[in-house]
């Protein structure tokens, strides 16, 4: 019994290496972080809208029903990848999509649209960033379930990509239900 | 072979101090813009107090006061914002843990989700007194 006792320290070292072992092989993404305003009123925002510099009120915009926000820019690489999953996106039934273009160039964000095509109902601007930070957003893009009560029910990080694109519409399908 | 080995313990001396002086110095590096700083000094040095215990998230083992990234130096920004306004440091922290969570911190609270990562290196240590003092008890019997 002593002599298994001595050999505590030993046991709990190799316990603790087994779980740091765990961690190291296990398929995970460190750079994804879990969100605090998941199950949280949405962050309220006033701003302009991008094309025609009107006043856009979150508020006023949600509420009625399930909302996807996407956080992008131009200069951010994985958006323009995401670009085609989030126009399809936005032609499924019951789907409004609401961009937030952060600390971008208004200009080159028109242009970029009118390139690539506009998936989003309205573009709000997030010129210096202070949305985007009230959502806790790290890193471009970002997309955001909102349900008709205001309530953010998902978040991913990173783009939207062909493997990630069918969990998505699932998690949609989940807050409309 | 005496000299030999006198020849080892200086070269030995030498890049053990070289190692030291290293690690002290390359901890003074900081990304702080000089547009950055607040003119009232005091409250520039709570500001690069807080900042040093706020990670910057895009470079996740950097806090903002090392990091160059853009949310970094926004985050900057508002923490010197806030000072300015007023705010207590409590008040600062909340403001960016309720965005962004505890891992924005780099010292994690005291909190019941948090405790056995507090309390373990003090429950290891007195395991380890313990195993020693049985120890020693043994071999002195002997």
């Amino acid at each position: 019994m002593r002599k298994y006792f001595l050999s505590a320290p030993l046991i709990i070292f190799f316990c603790m290496m087994l779980v740091f072992f765990y961690f190291l092989i296990v398929k995970r993404d460190p750079s994804e972080l879990p969100s605090v305003l998941i199950n949280q009123k949405t962050p309220m925002f006033e701003t302009t809208t991008l094309f025609d510099n009107k006043p856009f009120i979150f508020e006023e915009e949600s509420g009625q029903q399930v909302l996807v926000v996407n956080f992008f820019a131009t200069w951010c690489i994985p958006c323009r990848e995401e670009h085609p999953y989030i126009s399809k996106l936005s032609k499924e039934k019951n789907i409004t999509v609401i961009g937030v273009n952060y600390k971008d160039d208004s200009q080159k964000t028109i242009q970029w649209l009118n390139e690539l095509g506009n998936p989003y109902s309205k573009v709000a601007v997030d010129s210096n960033g202070r949305i985007g930070l009230d959502w806790g957003v790290y890193g471009l893009p970002e997309t955001f379930i909102v349900n008709e009560n205001n309530i953010i029910l998902y978040k991913q990080v990173g783009p939207i990509t062909n493997e990630k694109y069918d969990d998505f519409i699932m998690h949609i399908e989940d807050s409309i239900k | 072979m005496i000299q030999k080995n006198l020849l080892f313990h200086k070269v030995f001396f030498l890049v053990l101090m070289m190692t030291l002086a290293g690690a002290t110095v390359s901890n003074n590096s900081y990304a702080v813009e000089p547009e950055e700083f607040l003119k009232d000094q005091k409250q520039e040095l709570r500001a690069r107090d807080i900042s040093k215990n706020v990670r910057c998230l895009v470079c996740q083992n950097q806090s903002i006061d090392e990091s160059s990234a853009s949310l970094a130096k926004d985050l900057r920004i508002i923490i010197r914002n806030k000072i300015t306004e007023g705010f207590t440091d409590k008040e600062i922290y909340k403001f960016l843990t309720d965005r962004y969570g505890d891992f924005i911190l780099l010292k994690p609270p005291l909190k019941v989700s948090t405790v056995i990562l507090w309390a373990l290196p003090f429950i290891l240590f007195f395991i380890a007194l313990f195993v020693l003092y049985r120890h020693n008890k043994k071999s002195k019997l002997r």
